[in-house]
């Protein structure tokens, strides 16, 4: 009994050691490779070089719509206008949405207010990129898990968000921050005063959708666009970096080594290159390549590149130009950008003023591109350009703004106000069938979406439009 | 918990309380064997129902104190079969020991490295012994389990060396896309490490860390296949357990054995591929294009110089194996040693692809007195080699040249030799993937009976190791007209530090209560610990060409992930036997796991298991030898991964940029609620001999429903996250194992034995989180929308591969599996018409497979062969998809042909319209474009879906061990030489490479799709055994 006494008082001390030790011992499931909190800056940094790469999605995505780009391939989906799945592009604008929401909320609670109005004028973008492609898109009760199948928003009623959002932004950056905005912002490196322009110009771009809608407003948009930027120096853009290089650079590279991609449209070429119009554009050899031979030739949409080889014989994205160097900034919003909208808010009332910002529409973006003063004043000096007030029309607005905001989403948003009537813009080859001869209007949602929140998302075809667009 | 505690305490002194002193008395004898007389040293002697025992001498002596006269000793040694002598009053008793004829008294060891007698087991349990575990020569052990056991399916990820095969027991019971569902490996009573960390970039087929085992160090494994048999290992043996018992040194005389082989390896299989036509594209020569066989018929070109290279032979090296190992064994009554020491060379069949392990292991036993003894071994090994592209090799093989020598790969300067496509066997050579791993796996044994009913037993392990990896792609030498690998070059350093320590210590209390009941319980704590750390750092942009350090590019980019996961544990098992033939085992297990939330990380789940040998009991025809029925009910629970739960920050590997560094919220977030998973199963089975063991059968029907199943389930990206980590289905798996054996023939010397195994399988998904409708598994890419995916859906099976498929009118709506057999619809064009919808084409979980083994021996001669096969099962063939975009296949041969597809137009009218299948203008004028296989077969999944099915020689042997009359005149102990052949194949539908390799390495759970990886090899071996 000893000897079993003896045990006892062992096995027991050692149990209710054990037990108490347990708690502690097991207490080692805080995520080391994953901090629980991070910065307001950390969020900044990412959500701004993130924002940038969602225009370059966007931009990749609608490029062959509008015909900037075309596929080397016959009847690729992007060329057709087929139903395409943008999962991972739904995921990177929601993805930098749920980051503005909490770094937005983290702002307001530390009194940040530079970063809450930064942010706000982010979250107004994302938002309303996300809703011009698709829509009704969730909103209200998204980004903070409330549930798991977030319903979808009015794509109206969003829009008022998105203006609610950028007057809200105007009003935070002109209040006293706690923290001030740093190197962590890749857009403006913390500049108030280019932010408030950029906040502006945004609600110039929005509301110049809403042309033809409810709620429209001329001078509005002239007053927006007023305190919008006033030279390519305020241009909203990320400059690309040493160890990451720009995506349309990185495309361009990519072709080069025969990974097929950034192919242009006969469409874009043909409206630079003196078919579509009288004038040789002198911006199209500093936009894309040639082939071995020196020529511009495009690849038309639809078609595929027949029998030419994958090399040489066709005018790609080629490494080094404006849009495609390694380095090259990545354009959130430009400056010819607002002056083209707000040539086209005035062009009903003041056609003099309406030329004037074509101009200086097509005059700040041959700048951007360091076109030679000589061959930009021949251009500027060519009749079909400078046309005179009085001969002005929204065609020659909208052409112009074409080729200014070149691989820009922006333009998937004209051409569809525009009714895709640029000259010589046709249904590419092999398109896609249920459009019956008609342009895409909106994207399908994405499967992600539908798998994952199939009760909610309404049921749309590609001719559906989103309201603006009525 | 601590209401647990008190319990099993009570438990334990309640029954403490009953143990009755006995009386002592001195048992010897002899042991010697009945064929020869000679004497047998190293058999066990054990005095039933207590842990005490002793193993004869060298001249098979034993002497051993029993308690009383109604001690029963029973005398045991590995093939021959046990006997049990009740002491009576004799001092001497002297014991005869035949040779086992049959699996039935066969001693299995089960959880924890207990051996038990299979007789008394209530669940299926297979064993497997040192010689079918080395026969085949496998370089890694898990490969050596192919198709030999019931209810265990083997699958190779490919033929590269060193490269990870995979071990899933009674089918998968993790649906969570990253499960590993592979079962526990446990050496001496220690688990051990079997993960397989795969290459970030290209796949380059890692190993799975259970290779890093010498497989002749092996004594014999056993594999626990329910949760019955692995309940006592809790959590971490959900998906079943492999026991492995490494060899021990025996009282006798030191032995040293020496084993030697060399194998060579060759491409087991590949696809049909056209031979006519060269590079180009459009039927016209040209010999710069992109295009490698959709140019000029070679024979029209007239040109001496210009032929079919017959690259797919060429390409391929033959591989060669050298594995030499040799160990020493030796002790006495009181100590045993072994010590061995490994080396295995091997060198794939993809040029520069290699591997090698050094292994050095050390174990010895102490009995140092009658009441405490103990054992401990050491095992280091060191592994690794050159990882070749594998998937890159085959790819830029599809996209090389058909009329070019692939082999002329270099030029003089040291650049590539090429047309224009980067040469496969160049990129093999210089992007290159180096692993070393240093690893030590260690565990001490400790056992104290301070009486004959009382032990305490003490076990730790640790099994630790590091894994550095150098990844390098040069980048331009700096030499005009070169065309690099790499613009820039790129390097990579990883370093994985992983540890696992193991500590189990558990009482042991026996009671004889009479001659007819007999029980035995143990009550333990268990507790594990991994911690893992992995560092990689990589540079990019060499600044002198050829100068391979992270210092000398200008792009570094460093990452870290590092985890630490811990479990405790504390269980029960009591055994309860009665008269021998009815046994009970009760066990139950309470763990708490540190990955799960602390009001849910402790859990409790139970078993019962009972095995009923009523061949003891009743009076049965004297035909039938043996009879047990065995039935089973466990549950086991299961934890998740560290780290997963609640929202976090993470930093995109691309920062830092300009000095800063950005944050983004996680998108995966873990359920704060999160419970463990629980498996429940029941399994009934019957084993049967007749005709005095000449035939024996084994038949279990296994069911299984994994419920709470932890996924992280993919949800709206509008809520902030894209991944809830989350309790959110069941899955069903049941099904039959049979295994039939015996011994046809025995006629003097010769002997025929033969044991067959088959399986069969069913799974389905039984639930999925309410508002989820379907979670995607994988996806495999195929061209022009042909490519498939593997999506869980309610009520459907696991495994199912969808895609896209040929438009069949007579389809009934809203079908969900694809009819073959309906007629397809045809185009206006022609051509069959295809829709992008998804469709399930197939499931790539077999659903049934087995293996024969048979064996024949005459005198020292012996012939074994193991043939294998699976059935019901599809997969989908990447690789015939590739072959088919580049007009590769043998199919393409038709390409100037006129056909008539068939199948019925829109207007429900057959379908009469002759199209080309060629590309460019056809005969009749129209433009074919780019051509039938381009333009319409290679978008259509369905065309790549295909059945996996195969027969194997898994196996075969030739062996002769030289005779104990011309052994006496050599100074060896033993001899024998042996010819082996592995991974025939017999048979298959399948066209393409082994349909066996698969795209994803051995730790995922995407099978079913096969793609560019490393080709499967068959294998030739010729081994020599020496014994001094």
């Amino acid at each position: 009994m000893k000897f079993k006494n003896k045990i006892k008082a062992v096995l027991g001390a050692s149990l209710i050691l054990t037990a108490s030790a347990c708690e502690s011992y097991l207490d080692v499931n805080e995520n080391p490779n994953n901090p629980q909190d991070a910065p307001i800056s950390g969020l900044m940094t990412n959500i701004t070089y993130e924002t940038s790469l969602n225009v370059y999605r966007e931009g990749s995505a609608v490029s062959n719509y509008v015909q900037y780009l075309a596929s080397p391939n016959p009847s690729s989906g992007s060329d057709t206008m087929e139903p395409l799945n943008f999962s991972s592009m739904w995921f990177s604008l929601y993805n930098v949405m749920t980051d503005l929401y909490t770094m937005n909320e983290k702002a307001e609670a530390e009194g940040a207010l530079q970063y809450l109005g930064a942010g706000q004028v982010l979250m107004a973008l994302n938002l309303g990129m996300t809703v011009d492609l698709f829509g009704d898109v969730p909103f209200s009760e998204s980004f903070n898990f409330s549930t798991v199948t977030p319903a979808y928003d009015d794509d109206q009623a969003l829009y008022g968000n998105v203006m609610s959002l950028l007057d809200q932004g105007i009003a935070n950056l002109q209040q006293e921050s706690s923290i001030s905005i740093g190197n962590d912002d890749f857009i403006y490196g913390g500049d108030i005063d280019s932010w408030l322009k950029f906040a502006y110009t945004l609600k110039a771009r929005y509301m110049i959708h809403m042309k033809g809608a409810s709620g429209y407003s001329a001078s509005e948009v002239l007053a927006a666009a007023s305190q919008g930027f006033t030279s390519n120096d305020d241009n909203a853009s990320v400059t690309f970096f040493e160890q990451r290089f720009n995506p349309w650079a990185q495309d361009a590279i990519n072709n080069a080594n025969l990974l097929l991609t950034g192919w242009i449209s006969e469409q874009f070429i043909q409206a630079l290159d003196g078919t579509s119009y009288p004038t040789v554009d002198p911006r199209l050899k500093l936009m894309v390549g040639t082939t071995d031979d020196g020529e511009f030739i495009g690849t038309v949409n639809g078609a595929g590149r027949g029998n030419a080889p994958e090399q040489g014989a066709r005018s790609t994205l080629v490494e080094g130009q404006y849009y495609t160097s390694r380095q090259s900034p990545l354009l959130i919003a430009t400056y010819s950008e607002l002056k083209f909208i707000e040539a086209e808010a005035a062009f009903e009332t003041d056609k003099a003023a309406a030329y004037a910002a074509y101009l200086e529409g097509i005059n700040a973006h041959m700048d951007m591109l360091s076109v030679p003063e000589d061959e930009k004043d021949a251009y500027l000096a060519e009749p079909s350009v400078s046309m005179g007030a009085d001969a002005l029309t929204l065609a020659d607005i909208f052409k112009e703004k074409y080729v200014a905001l070149f691989l820009h989403p922006e333009t998937f948003n004209d051409a569809r106000r525009f009714d895709f009537s640029y000259k010589d813009m046709n249904l590419p080859a092999n398109v896609n069938p249920d459009l019956n001869g008609e342009f895409i209007r909106r994207l399908a949602y994405p499967d992600s979406e539908i798998s994952r929140n199939g009760d909610n998302v309404p049921s749309v075809t590609l001719l559906d439009r989103i309201w603006w667009d009525q | 918990m601590k209401k647990s505690y008190s319990l099993t305490l009570l438990f334990v002194f309640g029954f403490l309380l009953s143990i009755p002193t006995y009386a002592q008395q001195t048992v010897r004898g002899k042991v010697v064997a009945q064929e020869d007389g000679q004497a047998l040293p190293g058999v066990s002697v054990v005095i039933q129902g207590t842990n005490n025992g002793t193993v004869t001498n060298i001249d098979g002596e034993y002497s051993i104190s029993v308690p009383s006269s109604e001690s029963v000793l029973t005398f045991s040694f590995i093939g021959f079969e046990s006997q049990s002598l009740t002491v009576g009053s004799a001092t001497e008793l002297n014991v005869t020991l035949a040779l086992s004829t049959s699996e039935l008294d066969e001693f299995i060891v089960t959880a924890f490295g207990i051996s038990q007698e299979k007789k008394s087991l209530g669940y299926a349990a297979q064993s497997i012994d040192s010689e079918a575990i080395t026969t085949s020569r496998q370089p890694n052990v898990v490969n050596a389990l192919q198709g030999q056991v019931a209810g265990v399916q083997v699958t190779n990820s490919g033929g590269a060396p060193g490269q990870s095969a995979r071990i899933i027991i009674r089918g998968i019971n993790s649906l969570d896309p990253s499960a590993d569902n592979q079962p526990l490996f446990v050496v001496d009573g220690v688990p051990v490490d079997n993960s397989t960390v795969e290459s970030t970039g290209t796949p380059r087929g890692m190993t799975n860390r259970i290779a890093d085992i010498n497989p002749n160090d092996i004594e014999t494994m056993s594999v626990l296949k329910g949760a019955a048999a692995t309940a006592l290992y809790g959590v971490r043996a959900a998906n079943g357990a492999v026991i492995i018992t490494t060899k021990k040194g025996k009282a006798g005389q030191v032995q040293v054995n020496v084993s030697s082989s060399f194998g060579i390896d060759e491409l087991v299989k590949k696809p049909a591929l056209q031979d006519q036509y060269g590079q180009g594209f459009s039927g016209v020569r040209d010999d710069s294009s992109f295009w490698p066989s959709w140019g000029a018929n070679i024979a029209e070109e007239n040109d001496p110089t210009y032929v079919y290279q017959d690259n797919w032979t060429n390409a391929f090296n033959t591989g060669k194996t050298i594995d030499n190992s040799v160990s020493i064994s030796g002790g006495n009554e009181k100590a045993t040693f072994y010590g061995s020491f490994g080396r295995l060379d091997q060198e794939g069949i993809i040029p520069f692809s290699t591997w090698a392990r050094t292994t050095a292991k050390l174990s010895g036993t102490v009995k140092a007195s009658e009441k405490f003894n103990f054992s401990g071994s050491v095992n280091y090994s060191n592994s690794g080699g050159n990882r070749v592209p594998h998937d890159r090799f085959l790819e830029r093989m599809m996209y090389w040249s058909e009329t070019t020598d692939v082999t002329d790969y270099i030029n003089e300067d040291g650049t590539m030799k090429t047309y224009g496509n980067t040469n496969p066997i160049y990129d093999a050579r210089f992007a290159t993937y180096e692993d070393n791993v240093n690893r030590v796996i260690g565990n001490i044994n400790l056992n104290y009976s301070p009486t004959d009913w009382l032990m305490f037993s003490y076990r730790v392990g640790t099994d630790f190791y590091s894994d550095s990896r150098t990844e390098i792609t040069p980048g331009p030498m700096g030499i005009d007209g070169e065309l690099p690998l790499s613009s820039t070059g790129f390097i990579e350093e990883t370093r994985i530090n992983s540890r696992d320590l193991n500590s189990n210590f558990y009482i042991t209390l026996k009671k004889q209560w009479n001659s007819d009941w007999n029980t035995q319980l143990r009550v333990g704590n268990d507790v594990f610990e991994r911690k893992y750390d992995r560092i990689s750092l990589s540079g990019s942009n060499f600044v002198i060409p050829g100068f391979y350090n992270v210092s000398n590019t200008t792009q570094v980019f460093g990452g870290q992930g590092k985890s630490i996961r811990r479990l405790v544990g504390f269980y029960g098992d009591l055994m309860v036997d009665y008269k021998n033939f009815l046994f009970l085992n009760i066990t139950g297990r309470n763990d708490i796991s540190s990955t799960l939330p602390k009001d849910n990380n402790s859990f409790f789940y139970p078993s019962v298991n009972l095995g009923y040998v009523f061949s003891e009991n009743f009076d049965l025809p004297s035909w039938v030898t043996f009879g047990k029925l065995r039935g089973s009910w466990a549950q086991v629970g299961k934890d998740t991964n560290p780290h997963i739960l609640g929202a976090t920050f993470v930093s995109p590997s691309v920062f830092p940029l300009n000095g800063q560094v950005g944050f983004s919220k996680n998108s995966t977030f873990g359920d704060p609620n999160l419970k463990p998973e629980q498996t429940t199963s029941v399994e009934f089975g019957t084993q049967l001999a007749f005709f005095n063991n000449r035939l024996n059968l084994d038949v279990t029907y296994y069911k299984s429903n994994a419920a709470d199943q932890i996924i992280p389930v993919p949800i709206s990206d509008a809520t902030g996250f894209s991944s809830y980590i989350t309790n959110a289905g069941e899955i069903e798996n049941r099904g039959f194992e049979i295994v039939v054996g015996g011994s046809p023939i025995e006629r003097g010397d010769f002997r025929w034995d033969v044991t067959a195994n088959l399986t069969t399988n069913k799974n389905e998904v039984k639930a999925i989180r309410e508002g989820i409708d379907q979670i995607v598994v994988g996806s495999q890419f195929g061209y022009a929308g042909s490519t498939v995916t593997m999506i869980l859906r309610e009520g459907e099976a696991y495994g199912n591969i969808s895609g896209s498929y040929y438009v069949r009118p007579d389809m009934p709506e809203g079908a969900t599996e694809l009819d073959r057999s309906l007629t397809q619809r045809i185009g206006s064009n022609g051509f069959p018409v295809r829709t992008g919808n998804q469709i399930i084409l197939g499931n790539a979980v077999p659903k049934f497979f087995g293996g024969l083994r048979n064996q024949f021996t005459y005198k020292g001669l012996e012939l074994s062969f193991l043939v294998d096969f699976r059935a019901g099962l599809q997969q989908y063939d990447q690789f015939g998809n590739f072959l088919s975009a580049f007009g590769k296949q043998e199919d393409s041969n038709r390409r100037n042909d006129t056909v008539v597809f068939p199948g019925v137009l829109a207007d429900g009218s057959q379908n009469t319209k002759e199209v080309w299948l060629g590309q460019g203008v056809g005969p009749d004028g129209v433009d074919y474009g780019a051509g039938y296989w381009r333009n319409y077969y290679r978008g259509v999944s369905e065309n790549f879906v295909k059945d996996a099915s195969f027969i194997k020689l898994r196996n075969i042997t030739l062996a002769y061990s030289l005779q104990p009359q011309v052994l006496e005149k050599t100074p060896f102990r033993s001899a024998r030489l042996s010819l082996a052949a592995n991974n025939i194949i017999l048979s298959t539908p399948w066209d393409g490479f082994d349909p066996e390799s698969f795209s994803s390495g051995a730790g995922g759970n995407a099978i079913g799709f096969t793609g560019l990886g490393f080709p499967g090899v068959q294998s030739y071996y010729f081994t020599l055994n020496l014994g001094l």
